[in-house]
């Protein structure tokens, strides 16, 4: 079988191959992050060899991928295969939801566990051959040389690297393991000693607070984990523009993200303990814990992008490399530094992604925010509707410029998505168990009333707008031209529905099944006239009827 | 060839500290609910705002 929506060529197919055997790993060993369980390797008892395999995929890729991208010839697809594989995926996930009806957790040794590992190892090898023939692997190896064997030797290394480094954020038997843990508890305590004369500190325990509150100071409390994100922005970002950033100047920014993202974890961890301390446990521990992590990580990342782009001593300035300039002087480009404007100004995005975006960037940093602020009640929601109406009324002059009418087709998609939500529900009969309906009944009326009318407000006007204008007014395009406001949307394709209906699906948590169902409705409600009145207007009319669901049936648990 | 190495060696420890974020954020934790550091379903919207703002802020002067 060949097809379109596949890749054709020995490197594409190669990366699809792993990004399947990625996903179906995460879904189908969820909760746990090995096959079977816990083995001895190396004399190491570890749960972790399922990296091996990832570090030597990535160093494979990584190494040769100049050499891999030369086979141009297109490769079969066998089918057959690729259903006895789907059949084994179905088998384990089978055993998933037996083990889930059946509540329990299954042990590493359990031996059903080793049936299911079987079951799925077969079901990748049936993949593996499916998407690359014989003849393909032998192609691929031959062609890079001996880095299969080096991408081998790699992902061990790295696995026995990454085993050690572990221990520097896990408490073990070993002197130097919890170094991170320590560190952090010290820091934390040095800065804190200034605002709570009683504090307590034990290195002992990692706890750190007031005889009120204790906090524990874990492993993943100590900022190893924003370290780690960090970094891999940090590299993937100098590695995709080394051709306009000036090295080895920017490689010093690397150590400087490093450093702020260590300080913010100080900073929000004494935050914690203070929040706590003033009596805020709920808000502390559910919405600021893991919020301002994000907050963090996203300035930061935020910050060392734009100054890679606009500090003139990181930019390249005697013309981004010789090739650039020479291509620059033949257009009739003066010098090097116009060469490097240039090109970052070929790389851009069109003008027009402001109006279609910045007001879904408005929601999510407003939910940051609002979360943050929130325990389990999310009480400073109507932020989120006041930013996107400020971010639409801005940008009101170049909106008015799209096409808001709207047919009778677009109802029915919104009535039609409305009761796909709602299907699992009405053939359950059941309402999941939400904390949002006893929290709003303990509110004063007037309260509870104004925040309802915010939440209305926004399912029904500013999230439906927003939302459209990011998912298939800008992503649905993007995905297609750089230039996407010259793309009409009657000229949308299948794939670029497909994905930008997965990405609005993945946005919506646990319901991302149902959710890229209503992406796949709202993007044929606007390719069918071509106007992103359809789509805003089927959104606005689920939402809608999903907020009268919840008022009127007190299913809180779909907000 | 210090450059070299330098350059195989970031994407050695950055390989091996995303996996190991991974993997810490993905163990296991039994039928208790405890407040992840790394909240899975955070992370859709944290990188959506940020890509999302990069792109916005990579924007081509108008000519």
């Amino acid at each position: 079988m060949s097809s379109t929506i596949l890749p054709t060529h020995l490197l594409g197919r190669l990366c699809f191959l792993f990004a399947i055997i990625l996903f179906e790993y995460m879904y189908c060993f969820r909760g746990r992050t090995t096959i079977p369980g816990h083995l001895k390797l190396f004399g190491i008892v570890t749960d972790t060899y399922g990296q091996i395999p990832l570090f030597a995929f990535f160093v494979f890729i990584g190494f040769g991928h100049r050499r891999l991208k030369t086979h141009l010839e297109e490769i079969p697809f066998s089918l057959g295969l690729f259903v006895g594989h789907l059949l084994c995926i179905a088998v384990v996930l089978a055993i998933n939801f037996l083990a889930a009806q059946s509540g329990l957790f299954w042990s590493s040794f359990d031996p059903s566990s080793y049936i299911k590992s079987a079951v799925y190892l077969l079901g990748t090898a049936l993949l593996i051959l499916a998407c690359l023939p014989l003849r393909s692997w032998i192609v691929a190896i031959r062609s890079t040389g001996f880095l299969s064997l080096y991408a081998a030797v790699a992902g061990v290394a790295g696995w026995l690297l990454g085993t050690s480094v572990t221990s520097l954020w896990r408490a073990t038997s070993t002197v130097e393991s919890g170094m991170m843990q320590r560190t952090t508890l010290y820091a934390v305590g040095a800065v804190l000693r200034h605002f709570l004369p009683d504090l307590i500190v034990d290195p002992a325990t990692f706890m750190i607070g007031t005889p009120r509150y204790l906090v524990i100071i874990a492993g993943g409390c100590s900022g190893v984990e924003g370290l780690g994100l960090v970094l891999i922005f940090t590299s993937f970002w100098l590695w995709f523009f080394r051709k306009e950033i000036r090295f080895p100047q920017a490689l010093l920014l690397i150590p400087c993200a490093l450093g702020c993202s260590w300080l913010l974890n100080i900073v929000r961890l004494c935050a914690l303990v203070l929040i706590e301390n003033a009596g805020g446990t709920e808000i502390a521990t559910v919405g600021f814990h893991v919020q301002a992590g994000w907050i963090a990580f996203i300035l930061i990342t935020l910050l060392f992008s734009m100054a890679t782009l606009k500090i003139p001593w990181l930019r390249k300035s005697s013309s981004v490399v010789s090739g650039v300039a020479t291509d620059a002087q033949g257009c009739g480009i003066d010098n090097g530094t116009d060469a490097a404007s240039e090109l970052s100004e070929e790389r851009g995005e069109s003008p027009a992604i402001r109006a279609y975006m910045v007001p879904f960037l408005s929601i999510l940093a407003a939910s940051f925010v609002s979360k943050a602020a929130s325990g389990y009640f999310e009480w400073l929601y109507p932020l989120r509707f006041v930013a996107a109406a400020v971010a639409l009324w801005y940008f009101r002059p170049e909106l008015k410029k799209l096409n808001w009418r709207f047919g009778w087709a677009a109802p029915l998609a919104g009535v039609a998505v409305f009761l796909v939500w709602i299907a699992p529900t009405l053939w359950s009969h059941h309402f999941a168990i939400s904390r949002l309906g006893p929290a709003l009944a303990a509110l004063p009326l007037a309260d509870r009333w104004t925040w309802i009318a915010f939440r209305v407000a926004a399912a029904v006007v500013t999230v439906p707008v927003a939302e459209e204008l990011a998912f298939r007014g800008y992503l649905a395009r993007r995905l297609m031209s750089r230039d996407f406001d010259s793309i009409p949307f009657t000229g949308l394709t299948a794939l670029s529905i497909a994905l930008s209906s997965i990405a609005f699906g993945l946005m919506h948590g646990q319901q991302w099944l149902v959710g890229i169902l209503a992406g796949l409705a709202y993007a044929f409600a606007l390719r069918w006239r071509g106007r992103i009145g359809d789509a805003v207007l089927a959104h606005a009319i689920s939402n809608l009827l999903l907020a009268v669901w919840v008022l009127g049936f007190g299913d809180w648990a779909q907000w | 060839m210090a450059r070299k190495f330098l350059k195989y060696t970031l994407i050695l420890v950055g390989m091996v500290l995303c996996t190991c974020v991974a993997a810490n954020a993905l163990v296991f934790r039994g039928p208790y609910k405890s407040t992840p550091e790394i909240d899975s379903g955070m992370a859709v919207s944290a990188f959506t705002l940020l890509a999302g703002s990069i792109a916005v802020l990579r924007v081509r002067r108008k000519k």
